[in-house]
Order: C-alpha cells, then sequence, then structure tokens
C-alpha cells in the first residue's frame, strides 16, 4: 500500500507544525529585555534595505542609501554599541523586514511578527535534522529525533524570542548539515559557504564552527587519503568556506562595507572582553572568573530531558559500535555531529568564557543531542521488538511504543516548562523546585513580568506608577500592546523609580535580592501582595505601597 | 551495537530507557505539584497567627521559599526584623519550612511545637534570647569617625538583608569609628562584610574590619567578595569602655558594611 505522504514531505509537516508549535507558544511568553533592542534595530535595517532597493530602481538615489554616513546612521556609530553594531545584522533584519510587512501592512500581532522569523528558522531546523537523519539512519530515527528537537523545553522558549540564539541553533546546525552534503564530492560546493555565512551574520559563536569543520575535514581527509588526503580530500568545500563565508557576511552587513578590518576588530574585542552578568548556578552567584568547568555539562543535564539524555547515550554507543559500517563512513557524520557538540561548548569549559545565558549559549550542541536521541531510541525499540516474534504488528507496536515513551517523556517537560522555562528543570534536577533547592538561575531578561499583569491591572484606576525592575525596556511597548493600561506607568530605575511609585515589581534571581531590600525600605513593609509563581517557585513578587490609593483593590 | 540486538543483554540499556521514559512522564507532573498551595501556607500562616507573641521571629525554609512567607505573614514581619544582625536577641522563632530544610536561624535549636499544615511544616522554638546592652547602629550618633561617611542603611550583603552601617573608606586609608562610652557585657558578637552586588562584582578587594578595645586590638575579620555576612565574636569585661571599629580596603568603592551588639 502506497503511503498516504512521502516520507521526505513528513519533514516538512513536521516543520511547519513545529513553526505553529512555537508561534503558539510564544503568545504566552512575556518579552525579553534583550528584544526591544533587537526589535528597534531591526526595524532600522529593514527600513535601510527597503530604501536600498528601492534605489536599485532609481526612485531614490543610490548614493543617499549607501553613503558612508547612510549606513553609519543605521548599522554603527562612534560607540561599539551604537545601533546595536556589536552584534550582526541578519536575523535582526529578517526581525524588521517581517515586522514592516506582517504588522504593518497585514495587521498581524505586533510582537509575533517581530518574532515569526526565530519560529520559521525553529521549524527549518526540524526540517534539516529529519533530512539529515532520514539520509543516515532512517526514518524511525529521523521521525524521533525531529521530535525531540521539537520538545526541548528551553530550546521552544527561545524559539519564540525575537532574539539571536535559537536563529543560531538553526544556522549552525545548517553549516553542519551543508558542510556534510557538500563532502559528496560535488564541483560547486557554494552552499556551504553561503551559509556558513549567514550563520556568521546570526552571531559570533558561528566563529567556533571552523573548529569542527575543520578537525573532521582533516579526520575524514586522513580516512580517505592518508595525509595528502587532509588537504586535497574535498578542497572545494574549504575554499567555499574561506571565500564565501566572509563575503556573504560582508554582503549582508553594510557596516562592513567600508573600514571592514576596524569593525569586525570591534566586533569581536566586545566579546572577547564582555561584561560578566550575574548568573546563579549551584547555589553560588557567578559574575567573575574562574567558573567552574562543569557548567555546560551540569546545565544541559539539567535542562534536557531525561529520556532524550539517556537515548542520546545509547545512540552514542550506536554510532561507535556502527563506526565502520554505517552509512556515508567516508563523511564521518557521526564524528561531524560530536565535533559540533564540541566546538559549542568546549569554550565554556575554558572558566573564563561568560556564563550568564546558560544553555542559550550553547544551543548548538542540541541538534546533535537529538539526533543522537533518535537514533538511540529507535535501537531500543528495536531490540525490544526483537523479542516480539510473532507478528509485524506487534513489533510495530514496540516500536511506537517506546519511540512515544522517549518522545512523550519530553512533551512532558516541555509543557510543563512552559510559558516559564527559564525557570523549568528536567526531572532529574527536580523540576522547577529541585532547580531552586539546587541553586540553579531561577530566570533572566525579566520576561515573566507579564505574569503579574493582571493583578497589576486591577488596581487602576487611578494611575499608579509601577516600579517596574528588569522590565522596565518592555514597558513602554507592554502598554502598546494593550497589555498595560496608560495608568500603569513606568516609575522609573532603581531607588528614583522606587521612591516615585505605589506599586513595585521584583523579578527574582539572586542578585536583585537587593531590590526587595530597597522597596522594603522605601515602603516600610516586607510584604508583597502577590508572588507569581512557577510551580511553586517565586519568579516575580507584587509590592504596594502601604496606603497607597490602590489599597484595597483585590485581583 | 547492531549485533547486539536480540540478545538479552541489549535488553537491558534497552529496557532502562524505557523505564527512565515513564518516570521522567510521572515524576514531571508530580514534581510540577510538589511545592504546596496557598491554601496551605494560609492554614500554615493561621497557626502562626494564633501562638504568635509581639517580637517572635519568623523564619522560611528554604530561602527561596521567603517571598511566599513574606505575602503570608509579612504583616508580622517589620523591617528591622527581616533585617536583623541574626537571630540570638530572639526567644520565640516559628519556622515555615517546606521540603524538609531547616533555616539557619534555628540550627541546633529543637523545636518545642511542631505541625505539618498541607505540607508546610509549622515549628516553634524556644530559647533564652540574648541580652542586648548596646547596639552600634543605635548608638553611631555618639560616634566619631576619622571618614567614610558612616551611616545605617538596610543594605544586601551576601545576598541577604541586613541594616548595618555602611562605611566607604578611602583606598588604603583605614576609617576609625570611635564609641567613646560603650556598655559591655560579657561579650562582643559583630558581622562584618561587603554590600552591594555590582560592586563586589566589578572590583574584587576584600575589605578588613578591626576591633580596638580601649585601645588594644581584640579581632580583626576580612571580608571577602564571597564571603557573605562574616561573624567575629570576642569576650569582654562588663564595664564601659571606649571601642573603635577600624574598617579598611585596597579599594576606593568598598562599601563595608558592619555591626555589632555587646551582649551580657
Amino acid at each position: 500500500m502506497r503511503p498516504l505522504v512521502s516520507r521526505r514531505a513528513v519533514g516538512w509537516i513536521l516543520a511547519v507544525l513545529t513553526t505553529v508549535v512555537v508561534i503558539a507558544n510564544q503568545e504566552q511568553v512575556g518579552i525579553a529585555r534583550d528584544e526591544m533592542v533587537y526589535m528597534g534595530a531591526g526595524d532600522h535595517y529593514a527600513d535601510w534595505w527597503g530604501a536600498y532597493v528601492t534605489s536599485l530602481g532609481g526612485t531614490i538615489s543610490r548614493p543617499e542609501v549607501t553613503s558612508r554616513a547612510a549606513i553609519t546612521r543605521t548599522f554603527g556609530g562612534p560607540q561599539v554599541t551604537d545601533n546595536n553594531c556589536e552584534h550582526p545584522p541578519l536575523i535582526k533584519t529578517l526581525f524588521g523586514i517581517s515586522h514592516r510587512l506582517l504588522h504593518d501592512r497585514l495587521g498581524v500581532n505586533e510582537l509575533t511578527a517581530y518574532r515569526l522569523p526565530s519560529a520559521l528558522l525553529h521549524g527549518l531546523l526540524v526540517l534539516l535534522v529529519f533530512s539529515m537523519v532520514l539520509e543516515l539512519w532512517g526514518f524511525g530515527e529521523a521521525v524521533v529525533s525531529a521530535l525531540l528537537v521539537v520538545f526541548l523545553p528551553r530550546a521552544l522558549f527561545h524559539a519564540g524570542l525575537a532574539c539571536f540564539d535559537a536563529p543560531m541553533m538553526t544556522l549552525w546546525f545548517a553549516t553542519i548539515y551543508t558542510y556534510w552534503r557538500c563532502l559528496d564530492g560535488r564541483k560547486w560546493p557554494w552552499q556551504v559557504g553561503v551559509v556558513f555565512g549567514l550563520a556568521l551574520a546570526t552571531k559570533h559563536n558561528a566563529l567556533l564552527l571552523p573548529f569542527a569543520l575543520g578537525v573532521h575535514y582533516l579526520i575524514a581527509g586522513f580516512r580517505e587519503g592518508g595525509l595528502k588526503g587532509m588537504v586535497v580530500f574535498r578542497w572545494r568545500v574549504i575554499v567555499s568556506l574561506a571565500v564565501l563565508g566572509p563575503l556573504t557576511l560582508i554582503a549582508v552587513w553594510p557596516w562592513l562595507w567600508f573600514d571592514a578590518y576596524s569593525h569586525v576588530k570591534d566586533w569581536l574585542a566586545f566579546h572577547m572582553t564582555h561584561v560578566h552578568y550575574n548568573f546563579e548556578y549551584l547555589g553560588t552567584n557567578w559574575n567573575a572568573p574562574r567558573f567552574p568547568w562543569h557548567v555546560a555539562l551540569v546545565t544541559t543535564l539539567f535542562t534536557v530531558p531525561v529520556a532524550t539524555l539517556g537515548a542520546a547515550v545509547l545512540g552514542a554507543g550506536v554510532w561507535i559500535a556502527n563506526r565502520r559500517h554505517g552509512r556515508g563512513r567516508t563523511r564521518a557524520p557521526g564524528l561531524l555531529l560530536v565535533l559540533s557538540v564540541v566546538a559549542s561548548m568546549g569554550p565554556f569549559f575554558l572558566g573564563t568564557t561568560p556564563i550568564f545565558g546558560a544553555e542559550k549559549h550553547w544551543m548548538p550542541a542540541l541538534p546533535s543531542i537529538c539526533i543522537a536521541a533518535g537514533v538511540g531510541t529507535m535501537w531500543a525499540a528495536r531490540t525490544l521488538a526483537s523479542f516480539v516474534h510473532q507478528q509485524a504488528v506487534a513489533r510495530r507496536l514496540v516500536l511506537g511504543l517506546v519511540g512515544g515513551l522517549v518522545v512523550g517523556a519530553a512533551a512532558v517537560e516541555t509543557v510543563t516548562a512552559q510559558p516559564y522555562a527559564l525557570s523549568w528543570y528536567n526531572a532529574l534536577a527536580g523540576g522547577a523546585p529541585g532547580g531552586a533547592d539546587l541553586g540553579m538561575n531561577r530566570q533572566f531578561w525579566g520576561v515573566a513580568a507579564a505574569g503579574t499583569f493582571p493583578v497589576l491591572r486591577a488596581k487602576v484606576p487611578p494611575s499608579l506608577p509601577v516600579y517596574s525592575h528588569d522590565a522596565s525596556p518592555a514597558w513602554g511597548f507592554y502598554g502598546k500592546l494593550g497589555e498595560l493600561p496608560r495608568s500603569l506607568p513606568d516609575a522609573g530605575g532603581e531607588q528614583a523609580g522606587i521612591s516615585r511609585s505605589e506599586l513595585a515589581i521584583v523579578i527574582h534571581e539572586r542578585h536583585f535580592n537587593r531590590h526587595d531590600y530597597m522597596i522594603w525600605n522605601t515602603y516600610g513593609m516586607v510584604q508583597p501582595i502577590f508572588v507569581l509563581r512557577a510551580h511553586g517557585v517565586p519568579i516575580v513578587s507584587v509590592y504596594q505601597r502601604p496606603r497607597s490609593p490602590a489599597a484595597g483593590k483585590q485581583p | 551495537m547492531a549485533e547486539l540486538r536480540g540478545s538479552r543483554l541489549a535488553a537491558l540499556p534497552a529496557t532502562v530507557l524505557v523505564v527512565v521514559a515513564l518516570w521522567e512522564i510521572i515524576a514531571t507532573r508530580q514534581q510540577a505539584a510538589a511545592v504546596p498551595a496557598d491554601d496551605a501556607w494560609a492554614s500554615a500562616a493561621a497557626v502562626v497567627r494564633v501562638g504568635h507573641r509581639p517580637g517572635d521571629l519568623i523564619v522560611f525554609a528554604p530561602d527561596w521559599a521567603d517571598p511566599i512567607g513574606r505575602l503570608h505573614l509579612g504583616d508580622l514581619i517589620p523591617v528591622e526584623m527581616a533585617a536583623r544582625m541574626d537571630a540570638a536577641r530572639y526567644g520565640r522563632i516559628w519556622e515555615l519550612s517546606i521540603r524538609g530544610a531547616h533555616a539557619k536561624d534555628v540550627t541546633g535549636l529543637v523545636p518545642t511545637e511542631e505541625r505539618d499544615v498541607g505540607g508546610v511544616a509549622v515549628r516553634r522554638y524556644d530559647r533564652a534570647p540574648a541580652v542586648v546592652l548596646a547596639d552600634v547602629r543605635e548608638v553611631l550618633s555618639t560616634a566619631r569617625s576619622t571618614g567614610g561617611g558612616p551611616r545605617v542603611e538596610l543594605a544586601e550583603v551576601g545576598f541577604e538583608p541586613h541594616r548595618c552601617v555602611v562605611v566607604v573608606p578611602p583606598a588604603s586609608k583605614p576609617v576609625r569609628i570611635t564609641f567613646p562610652r560603650l556598655a559591655l557585657g560579657s561579650e562582643l558578637v559583630g558581622y562584618v562584610g561587603i554590600a552591594d552586588v555590582f560592586t563586589r562584582r566589578d572590583d574584587r578587594e576584600p575589605g578588613t574590619l578591626s576591633v580596638e578595645i580601649a585601645g588594644a586590638v581584640v579581632a580583626t575579620v576580612t571580608a571577602g567578595i564571597d564571603a557573605g555576612w562574616v561573624r567575629y565574636q570576642v569576650p569582654t569585661t562588663p564595664g564601659v569602655a571606649e571601642v573603635t571599629f577600624v574598617i579598611s580596603s585596597a579599594s576606593p568603592r568598598r562599601q563595608m558594611c558592619f555591626a555589632a551588639e555587646t551582649r551580657r
């Protein structure tokens, strides 16, 4: 009997479903403070590209758009963070274009319009994972691997933000995938260079990719042709990476169209000397090196579903056992995926790389883990099915049951985690409460503030200035979206804002305890009127000044 | 491993994976509901209110449950109490605890009353409180200072609230704060730490506090960046004496925070 859809079509269906899931999920997620910066920059970039395209048609003068001054006004400036030039522009430009098209022209919700490119790229990631696994390990492995990517609680959360990290995961894996495809001996492997350039134009950790690709190339080349093979194995791929990668980066980043050396130097120097934000890990607030060497390992252990990790261990075992027999051995796909993990996580073993943001900074490692998990799950399923001798139907049932349990466990973790996924930890850690017991980071970016809005809205009228804490950068945008009335204006920052406020929120992170104390001191009391919790763990407190006009109004 | 398929040995890791997945599905939902909800906290708070006397200390454990505890009983916790130097002056302590945790304020104490209220353990501890003869925070106005702008503030020290004397000594130039006639008992107990997480991050120099009684150094304590609220204790001879606190740091931005009580 012919299947209703082809196996390849299943990958597309999963990709579309993933995008829909991400879009639906992000509607429950508040605004991350960094999104405000990236969305604003994205609008500028998109407008510039709009003007550039128009200038190609001659409607406006091209020098007006491409002059040094015009580009600087949009993409740079004298300071290292002007127009957010410390980050490359690709994904921000897509945020801006999506906003201009979907919101300004079609009326789509403004925040969703900004976030749509991230969601689409997450769908693309699922498609790429599915495609690679289908070719190398089979249909069952492909479906399970793809679904395990979808059901990564933290990754799903990040994929719904107008930020860099989830898109970077996609572009990183896209580079891995196209590199692997381009090792097939094609004459013009331009694809890998272009995709690598797009990754570079997304986030600076793409600069780690050559470590994975370079080591893989040397080993695969040696296997193929000894010492000579390490050079000539697929030399066009290396040329493509070395030439088309940087050219693509320059093409999409007008800031590099002049003084390229200086601007690249500034970009990288910013990240090499980045300030260390506060981050709680195993009960200690870390804000200066040396950081523990095991941050990436332990955090991954606690933020990827346990069954996925267990299946990945089995999958790695399958790779090792089959290393001499697997499909596409010449291109050593298992080794490539392992090197992808090593390159992505490696810097965090040094003890000097900033650890704020935790898993989001090494999320490019996750597709490899999910692929290994897909392979491991299906190996386990087939192993158990081999004990069912009687019927093919029974064997299929076992296959489905085992695959469904592993995917189901990841799905349950993912559903449980939302919408405060940054406070969530897996069952091994004991969930959000277990993470709090272990002293793992509670959250960042002020996203959870949105959960207190029903309480705040119930307090008006009259107009009540709110000390909005870490949600301050997004406060005005919440108002624009209609989630906060004008009668709840931002009172301002730090002590001056608290002194002016009638209501105050504190987003609970260990280093933010000081804001609780500033409020106690100013309001003369320690009792909040509401504590927002994620599975019982406090994430935001709301205070009301005694004798405030809001007193007596219940949410 | 492909060759292993069909062997009993291979069935073991495969079965373990199935068991782990099943366990994760169940455990995830259980853990998500494991922390007592507001009704349990409200019932526990009601138990405390029945037995509460003015001046009783109320603490919560684990630390991360503190906002929930204050939501339900914060009206019985004055700012001074929340920002206490330590718990020694409190004769009755109520502890509301979840997940088997204990507050550090009750370390070594045995509860005189204990109840489980919907998963919230309510414990009362009774003990003889320390009798405080003088608190340097309360008599700061009587002190002479050689600089550093000493003032009493509610500061964050080691991520805890402490009302303390904050001093910012010039770099490598110690500040002397002298109480000319401080009532002494049998001991002087104090704490010192570095306030403000952001200056602690940006400037890693420690700070030092020395205590002089009648011109003799009786204690020297160094507070490092991550040391938190560092305790010291010295025996004293009952009476009245000149007591000087000498605060120094190599950093010009060091917000040193100290408190001390003389006790009978």
